[in-house]
């Protein structure tokens, strides 16, 4: 790495297209490494409740009444 | 016999060129291990 003729790699490989190919190599590789983990059940951080998830409300939405207690005719 | 490369680069141009690219590579490893150490706060995978 240290090679003071490392730079004499450019003129062997086009430095456009090496720059292309490192860009595309890095930008999949990045997507990749994130679905996997997304897809994983310990590195999901979208789906894994943190912060606490919005539970459905059925429940609680059923418990409430749109009249107040007193003049609740049920 | 300045045009003599695969590439056609000149010494010049490959060492400037090399320069560049080595810097910028040097930067974005920075930025890479910052972004694990972040990750590696937030939830450990060892």
């Amino acid at each position: 790495m240290n090679n003071p003729n490392m730079y004499k790699i450019w003129q062997i490989f086009d430095p456009k297209r090496t720059l292309v190919a490192i860009a595309l190599f890095q930008i999949i590789l990045g997507l990749m490494i994130h679905f996997i983990l997304l897809g994983s059940k310990d590195f999901n951080w979208v789906g894994d409740g943190i912060p606490l998830v919005a539970k459905p409300q059925a429940e609680k939405v059923a418990a409430l009444s749109p009249l107040p207690a007193s003049r609740n005719m049920n | 016999m300045a045009n003599t490369s695969i590439t056609g680069l000149t010494d010049e141009q490959a060492k400037e060129f090399h320069g560049i690219f080595m810097q910028s590579m040097s930067a974005y490893f920075g930025l890479v291990v910052f972004a694990h150490v972040l990750a590696w706060l937030y939830r450990p995978w060892l």
